[in-house]
Parts: structure tokens; C-alpha cells; sequence
């Protein structure tokens, strides 16, 4: 009984090693050519609905529950947000700094000034920081809903 | 022995068995449960502290590269991890990421935020599991541990015979287990 015991922890052991050292998220992906952000920056409505795979440093994670990130773009000052269905990708905030490889689906957002004004509220809230409405219009953006990712230890 | 004793000593012995295997699970289960209960008052999973400060931006050249500004500013702080990677949000703007600290600074203003992040270790694992972020094989895990929970749920009514069994004190107990929930159900479903 001892021996099969410590050998079913052993096994265990080995396989959440693996597990560990893989770091992916989410489903496999699929893609193999990856599209620079920068190309759906300048025309994001070409790209809509389509799925996409693109790569780039982590620049800000969601603190609360792990379900966006940012990355940055190719191009200076640049960055997309990556959002995950809640709990079905948790991406860590320890993961911020690192590059990342994501698959996902371009899509976009229309908010008014009031949507965005509560946005900002609850982001800062979750900060711990000052709400800033500063600039804030009616609006639309995009982002990529994401699907499966990749990031390098 | 008789059919009906048999079955009890089965049940006995299921009962302790499998308990005794329930037992971590139960353990990382309730403790992650409590802590996620409570994830809107504070973050189950991570430490982060966030600490303001000013540089003055004069001790930054005006053409100085990512890792020159790193040079300068993570002294000023008293970091000493080595910086891992930088991004700039704004001309203005830089962020610097070491291994559990990001930084970042206003090279106009003078401005300096640093936000670090410690995992919670045992409630970074145990959340990890009860939450099923480790997929796979995991998945069949918990739904074998949640089969094994109803198990040991009904198994545990029939444990003792007599008036504080099922059939007596055992049943009001077991009834206002029941009734509970359902008192919540009604109040805010």
C-alpha cells in the first residue's frame, strides 16, 4: 500500500512539472502566421470577426481576476488589449514583462461617455488608483477576444 | 451476517476511506472557497503593494535609451532586481518590468509608481485547483472529488443507527442543512 502511495505521488509529482513548464492558456493554437498589432491598429475594421495571432510584451495584466492583458505593439507607444472569457483563461499578474503569443478574435466596442466614465471608475477602483475622465468621449476601440496563449518563461 | 449489517459495514467503511482521501481536498476546497468568497474586499491570489514617489527628471538625458533611464531610476528606487523588459505608453511615459515589480515613471513630472506582486503562495495553489485553472486532467479530479463529496454526504446519514440517527435527531439536523439554502434561494434568487 506505501509503495503504490509513493509511486501515485511521484507520477503526480513529474506530471504537474510538465504542467508547469509549459505555460499555455486556453485552447491550442492554431495559427501560424502572426500578424503585427500595428497592421490592426491602422485598420482594426479590416479585421473584425477574424482570428488573429499576435505577439508581444505583457505591459499590464487585470489585477482582480486575471481576464485581460495589454500588449504592446510593434510600433512605439502601441499596445492592444486582450480579453478572456472570466475564468476561462487567468492570465497572472506575475506574467507582466514577459512575451506572449496569443490567438483570438478581433472585435469591436462602442461605448458612450457615461459606459466610459463607469469603466474608468470601476478600473480605478480595482487600482486602488483616482478615477480619470479626462477626455472621455463617446467612443469605439477594438480588441481581440482571446482564445488560446503562449508565454515565454 | 445479514444483508442489511453487511451493507452498513460497507458503508462504514467507504465512508472512512474515502474521507480520509477527501481530506486535502477538502481542506484546499474551503480554504480557497473562503478566499475567493471575499475577492471583491481584497485579491485571493496576489500581494501587490503600490508605493508613489518623485525622481527628478533633469537626472534623465533627454535622448537616453530604455535600459540608460533603468540605469538611473531603479537605484533611485532601491530596486536591485536586474529589468527584464520596458515599454513606453508615451514619449512621456516609461515602464520598466523587474521580476516582481513594475515601474512606472513620468520622465516629465517627475512622477514614480511602483506596483509590486508577490504571489500568496499557499492560496495562489490552492485557488489554482479550486478553480480549475490547471484544466486537464485536474478536471476529472475535482469531478471524481465531487462525486465522492455526495458520496460521503449521503453515506454520513446512515452512519448510526438509533435516535440520533436519520431516523431521529438526525433528521431535524439534516432537514435544516436542507432548509438553509433554501431560505437564501428564496430571499435573493
Amino acid at each position: 500500500m506505501k509503495k503504490f502511495i509513493l509511486m501515485t505521488l511521484s507520477v503526480m509529482f513529474i506530471f504537474s512539472v510538465q504542467v508547469q513548464a509549459q505555460k499555455k492558456y486556453g485552447k491550442e493554437i492554431t495559427l501560424k502566421d502572426k500578424t503585427k498589432i500595428s497592421s490592426i491598429l491602422e485598420k482594426p475594421a479590416e479585421f473584425v470577426g477574424k482570428k488573429v495571432l499576435v505577439e508581444g510584451l505583457i505591459v499590464n495584466v487585470c489585477e482582480n481576476r486575471g481576464c485581460w492583458m495589454e500588449l504592446a505593439g510593434d510600433k512605439p507607444y502601441t499596445k492592444i488589449k486582450i480579453k478572456v472569457k472570466d475564468g476561462e483563461i487567468v492570465f497572472p499578474m506575475t506574467e507582466k514583462g514577459k512575451k506572449a503569443l496569443v490567438e483570438g478574435e478581433v472585435y469591436k466596442i462602442t461605448w458612450t461617455k457615461e459606459e466610459r466614465m463607469e469603466a474608468a471608475k470601476e478600473e480605478a477602483e480595482e487600482n486602488g488608483t483616482k478615477p480619470d475622465f479626462t477626455g472621455l468621449t463617446d467612443s469605439t476601440w477594438y480588441q481581440i477576444k482571446g482564445l488560446g496563449a503562449k508565454i515565454n518563461e | 451476517m445479514s444483508i442489511f449489517s453487511s451493507w452498513r459495514k460497507w458503508n462504514r467503511l467507504l465512508h472512512r476511506d474515502l474521507g480520509y482521501i477527501a481530506f486535502g481536498l477538502t481542506v484546499i476546497y474551503a480554504v480557497s472557497g473562503f478566499a475567493v468568497n471575499h475577492i471583491a474586499d481584497w485579491n485571493p491570489n496576489f500581494n501587490i503593494e503600490n508605493i508613489s514617489g518623485t525622481f527628478s527628471p533633469d537626472l534623465i538625458p533627454a535622448d537616453a535609451s530604455d535600459s540608460a533611464i533603468a540605469a538611473i531610476l531603479l537605484p533611485q528606487i532601491g530596486e536591485t532586481e536586474p529589468l527584464t523588459s520596458s515599454f513606453r505608453p508615451s514619449p512621456e511615459e516609461i515602464q520598466l518590468f523587474v521580476d516582481g515589480n513594475t515601474i512606472s515613471a513620468n520622465l516629465v513630472t517627475g512622477e514614480i509608481d511602483q506596483k509590486k506582486v508577490q504571489k500568496r503562495w499557499f492560496l495562489h495553489v490552492f485557488n489554482y485547483l479550486h478553480l480549475n485553472h490547471a484544466k486537464e486532467m485536474w478536471t476529472y479530479v475535482a469531478d471524481i472529488y465531487a462525486v465522492v463529496l455526495v458520496f460521503l454526504a449521503i453515506s454520513g446519514l446512515f452512519m448510526i443507527k438509533g435516535p440520533k440517527g436519520i431516523l431521529g435527531r438526525g433528521a431535524w439536523l439534516t432537514a435544516l442543512g436542507i432548509l438553509l439554502p433554501l431560505i437564501f434561494i428564496f430571499l435573493y434568487y
